[in-house]
């Protein structure tokens, strides 16, 4: 009984985890309809810069998470502005799928030309410390990242409820033509959405490099997951972004140890490929799986 | 005649500048390694034989079905995995290869299945997600797959064990690799399966409509592309003599083979091998310059070279050879070849004399159909009879649509039957769109559904392939039909570039070249001005004269009046009168609902 | 107030609008009549920036507005209320009404505004917190059209309003339009229902196949003998 409690502990926090990544990517999903392959290579770009931050200028990684923020909120601002707005009218819908992922193949094998194939873990102090509580453990930096996951998701749920570039937003999602008869400059909203989608992930980068060390193809790992939880709780929405992050958190940690460390992945995948057949539109979403 | 005939001849055998370009330099690939004798030259060009001939195997389900598959790696390992796997109980490759090629085409099947049904993304995360599931097991099962260590492929050498001494017999079976695969996506191009393959990738409702059995021409896609992947993965298996489960079902080698094809161009014979042919030699020459250790360097020129075509030359390489052509075409344009064509109706009946209403040849019985807590059919029953025309009319959104999307398989009604009778075997009770198709029911969509980047003569084809599978016979009929639809002069032009008359027109005539029994008319007259709307009338008169029962819903009152010889009123999903034209417009109920008040004032005023 | 002159415009390739012109002055009520398909909607919508024409001039109150992106065509004041309502489904309608007030004009009167058109519309008043996508057809016109007025243009566009609505409903749309023409708001109508669009209409066009080939007063068209038989069915 003790094992299986540890291990939910251990499921929840990792979900913290999922549930940043997961959040930016379901924003992006949601509102401009866009998947993007690229998202776990923005992690892995924020990851590498969280690493340089710490070995290069001596600051604790939690110290360089707002400046990622900044910076990969650029970054994505940029991306949205010159690579994927002038694909928008494109006659082929997939063609921004292809620029996303020709953008992650690049960004992984950039990695690798530059930082090799080696593994980069970031030094933090106090990350690795846990606390324990009874019989049981909890890691420091994995609670770190679970109460920023609440946060972050928070936040963004007020921003999405409470201001006019949320609600606009939340229009354009709704019915991208009526929001521009509204006046919304959608283009402007999707560069925006997708800064802030990759600005959620600056966060996750200097979160969990201490935690897990940097390599080129980490972002491939993460993502992957992320897109099952995202799928899971219903494209666009915050909310089943949390709890499918939660619940994925839970599949791993309990399969890995009740089945086998090396299937929980299978474990998951196999959900995943479950729920796009039978319930495409995920927990809470809004019925636009499979048009 | 024969000068009409000259401009679809030059357009019928129009490979582009690029095909011909190709077709000419393809030996090269076989020639020059043996010319020049370098061992690694020869490995480079086996690789690009082997590249060229995946990305368009590849093609076969990402361009021409339009399904974006991330996971074709797995045909790829199954091939290698089957032929190693085979070799050390003294099986050759060669069956092997056979065996991976059925034992791939089943599992595309089997994974196609279920996931066909979703769409752009939805469809490549699943790809993605079969893909990890099988490459993970792959790990897992080491006793059967070697694990994380990998097999080793006994060094047999010999042409029974596919493994050479020298390079030459290596080339030759990848360049026959490419060359079959090549040749399989020439002749599906040409097909009535490729226009099939297309025009379901394009508008599936409206390839369904033409009797295209859509899932099933998808899955013959999704079969003969895994074939084809996983006998060139037996091949390679056998060329590097190494397989491992990170290699052989790589994620990253499936995204490479798609972005060959990506920035040669999909869904054209050539442009795989193209895009293929240009970031090959491009790596391997940057590899030169920055030293042979690059590594990353490969998929770095790949993924950037994929987001600058995809920016700035959006339908791939080959796409740079194709835009002459269609500009041509739409010179040949304008209203005066549009109107000048008359809108000349098909063959003259038969007997002149009056038409005589047969038997019943379709019949609904209480249709039910709901969406949600919406009840959008409610207990509507009808009949149509052998050579009559029923009119269906009802204010917007009565549930006309919906009701032909029942009497035509594309909607399931929750309860009640739709029964066609076909000649010889009775009534039938079809349940798909192409069954009903097959029964010889053909219909048009309100908003008309063109195979936009196909020519007008294209279009109609994909309904005359219906009776007609060969092409030639296929185009005959698209032909004759294009000329008794007034389509003649703008059989060349992209669909896409037609005038909405034009287009309804179109709708007509791919339906029409299906020859079917039974017409379902959705709203044809809707947007035209009253010089078309006469022309529309004679049109659809000539058709039911030729032998065609008509179901026609319609908004345009004076076609309704002088069409139907009888009307059926739908309002809120329900049948609220039936009846001669002229006592239905008379009928209280039918003022109140839809004709109003203000139709009635007119008429006696 | 509004001028079009030798509009072309359509979509992809494919050209709908073939040259039109159409005036509005201010304070009027213009129509325009025609088949469905013939272009009326593609009219609104060039007007509004929805489709970019492909010749020809727009310009609204002396200034060229014909290249200008939606959202700006509606910060100078024109709103169009789309067809089929196109509400926000999964939001409230008062969500719904505030976005209806985005532009930053609208928006700084956005209390004022609100209290005006919940006037005008007590049913709506009483739907407030309720989802737009969970009314029905006429009450999602309703909320529409406030949702239109909410910007507080000097030209409001109406498409088809009463699209797909039932007779009993269709009558209280007209009701509010006129109520709306009374206040004085410079009025754009397109609407299947002809004789009572012109009926309430200063002036009308006839469009059929992408050009203008009529244009009268309402009174004078609805007399019409082409009119009367194209589009009243007579």
């Amino acid at each position: 009984m003790e094992t299986f409690v540890q291990l939910v502990i251990n499921g929840l926090m990792l979900g913290g985890l999922f549930a940043i990544i997961s959040v930016g990517l379901t924003l992006i999903f949601g509102i401009i309809r866009l998947v993007n392959f690229a998202h776990g290579e923005l992690l892995m770009v924020g990851m590498y810069l969280t690493w340089l931050g710490t070995v290069k200028l001596g600051l604790h990684p939690y110290v360089l998470a707002p400046p990622l923020v900044l910076v990969l909120f650029v970054i994505g601002v940029l991306i949205q502005r010159f690579i994927l707005q002038p694909l928008l009218d494109a006659r082929d819908a997939h063609v921004q799928i292809f620029a996303t992922v020709g953008l992650s193949t690049a960004l992984i094998n950039l990695a690798l030309l530059v930082f090799g194939a080696d593994l980069y873990a970031t030094p933090a102090s106090g990350v690795r410390e846990s606390i324990t509580l009874g019989p049981f453990r909890i890691l420091i930096g994995q609670l770190v990242m679970f109460v920023c996951g609440i946060v972050v998701v928070a936040a963004l749920h007020l921003f999405m409820e409470r201001t006019y570039l949320g609600r606009a937003i939340r229009a354009t999602a709704q019915h991208r033509a009526a929001a521009q008869l509204m006046g919304v400059d959608v283009k402007r909203i999707y560069i925006v959405t997708f800064g802030i989608g990759a600005a959620c992930v600056g966060l996750a980068a200097a979160l969990v490099a201490p935690i897990y060390p940097a390599s080129p193809t980490v972002g491939t790992y993460f993502v992957l997951t992320a897109f099952v939880v995202v799928v899971l709780g219903g494209m666009g929405s915050l909310h089943g972004a949390f709890i499918g992050a939660l619940l994925i958190g839970l599949v791993d940690s309990l399969s890995a140890f009740y089945i086998a460390p090396d299937l929980k992945e299978v474990v998951i995948f196999a959900l995943f490929i479950l729920i796009l057949l039978f319930r495409p539109t995920g927990l809470f979403g809004l019925g636009r799986g499979s048009e | 005649m024969s000068d009409r005939a000259l401009p679809t001849r030059r357009a019928q055998h129009r490979p582009s500048p690029g095909m011909l370009a190709s077709l000419a330099l393809l030996p090269l690939l076989f020639v020059v390694p043996l010319l020049i004798g370098d061992d690694f030259v020869f490995h480079v060009f086996i690789t690009i034989c082997l590249y060229g001939a995946l990305a368009t195997a590849w093609n076969i389900v990402g361009g021409f079905a339009g399904q974006l598959s991330l996971g074709h790696a797995i045909f790829y390992g199954i091939g290698a995995y089957t032929a190693g796997l085979l070799v050390p109980l003294g099986i050759s490759p060669w069956l092997g290869m056979l065996g991976g090629a059925a034992l791939s085409a089943m599992v595309g099947v089997a994974i196609g299945l279920p996931c066909f049904r979703l769409r752009g993304p939805f469809f490549a995360l699943a790809t993605i997600a079969f893909l990890q599931v099988i490459r993970l097991l792959a790990l897992h099962f080491t006793g059967l797959t070697g694990g994380a260590v990998g097999l080793m492929v006994p060094l047999q050498t010999g042409w029974e064990w596919m493994i050479f001494f020298e390079r030459w017999p290596s080339l030759l079976i990848a360049f026959g690799l490419l060359a079959l695969t090549l040749g399989v996506t020439a002749w599906l191009r040409h097909a009535r399966f490729g226009y099939y393959l297309v025009a379901t990738c394009e508008r599936e409702p409206a390839a369904a409509a033409a009797g295209v059995d859509t899932l099933r021409v998808r899955l013959q896609a999704v079969a003969l592309s895994a074939a084809l992947t996983s006998m060139v993965g037996t091949f390679h298996g056998m060329y590097l003599t190494f397989i491992e489960p990170e290699a052989m079902f790589s994620l990253a080698f499936s995204v490479q083979i798609a972005m060959f094809a990506l920035i040669g161009g999909i869904g054209t014979v050539m442009g795989p091998l193209i895009g293929t042919l240009l970031v090959v030699p491009l790596t391997e020459l940057a590899r030169g310059w920055l030293g042979a250790s690059a590594l990353g360097l490969h998929g770095f020129v790949y993924g950037t070279v994929l987001v600058l075509i995809v920016l700035f030359v959006p339908d791939g390489l080959v796409g740079l050879f194709r835009r002459a052509p269609a500009a041509g075409g739409a010179e040949e344009r304008g209203e005066t070849a549009g109107s000048a064509a008359p809108a000349s109706v098909p063959a003259a009946p038969r007997e002149a004399g009056r038409r005589r209403i047969g038997e019943p040849i379709l019949v609904a019985e209480h249709l039910h159909k709901h969406f949600g807590g919406l009840a959008v059919t409610q207990d509507v029953s009808l009949t149509l009879r052998q050579g009559e025309v029923l009119g269906i009319i009802g204010p917007n959104g009565a549930g006309k649509t919906t009701l032909f999307n029942q009497l035509s398989g594309f909607l399931a009604p929750a309860s009640g039957t739709v029964r066609v009778r076909v000649e010889g075997e009775g009534f039938i009770r079809p349940a798909t769109p192409h069954a009903f198709a097959r029964a010889g029911v053909g219909r048009t969509f309100q908003i008309v559904q063109p195979f936009a980047a196909m020519t007008v003569l294209e279009n109609i084809m994909i309904g005359a392939f219906h009776n007609h599978p060969g092409r030639a016979a296929a185009r005959e009929k698209a032909l004759e039909t294009a000329h008794a639809m007034g389509l003649w002069a703008q059989q060349d032009m992209e669909a896409r570039s037609l005038t909405i008359g034009g287009l309804k027109r179109l709708e007509i005539a791919r339906v029409m070249a299906m020859e079917p029994r039974i017409l379902l008319l959705d709203e044809v007259m809707a947007g035209l001005n009253q010089t078309d709307v006469q022309r529309a009338i004679r049109l659809v008169e000539a058709i039911r004269d030729s032998g065609v029962s008509v179901i026609a819903i319609e908004h345009v009152m004076q076609a309704i009046m002088a069409l139907s010889d009888r009307v059926v009123v739908l309002n809120s999903g329900r049948v609220i009168a039936e009846g001669r034209p002229q006592e239905v417009v008379r009928d209280p109920v039918v003022i109140e609902a839809y004709l109003g008040e203000d139709f009635v004032h007119a008429h006696s005023a | 107030m509004l001028t079009l002159h030798e509009v072309h415009a359509g979509y992809g390739r494919t050209t709908i609008l073939h040259g039109i012109g159409i005036t509005v002055g201010a304070g009027e009520v213009v129509t325009i009549v025609g088949a469905n398909g013939a272009g009326k909607t593609t009219t609104l919508r060039t007007i509004a920036g929805l489709v970019r024409p492909t010749a020809g001039r727009i310009t609204f109150e002396g200034e060229d507005i014909g290249r200008l992106p939606p959202h700006e065509v509606v910060a100078r004041g024109i709103t169009l209320i789309p067809e089929g309502r196109q509400l926000f489904p999964f939001m409230t309608v008062r969500d719904n009404l505030r976005m209806g007030a985005y532009t930053p004009h609208a928006r700084d009167r956005m209390a004022r505004t609100m209290d005006e058109v919940l006037d005008l519309f007590p049913r709506v008043r009483e739907k407030l917190e309720q989802h737009a996508g969970s009314l029905s057809g006429g009450e999602q016109q309703m909320v529409a059209i406030a949702r239109g007025l909410m910007s507080r243009p000097k030209l409001l566009m109406f498409d088809e309003p009463s699209l797909g609505l039932a007779p009993i409903i269709v009558k209280q749309v007209f009701d509010v339009v006129e109520r709306i023409v009374a206040t004085g708001v410079t009025v754009l109508i397109v609407e299947q229902n002809v004789f009572r669009t012109l009926s309430i209409a200063d002036r009308g066009y006839v469009l059929e196949n992408g050009e203008i080939v009529m244009t009268d007063t309402g009174a004078t068209l609805l007399r019409d003998d082409h009119v009367r038989r194209a589009y009243l069915g007579i």
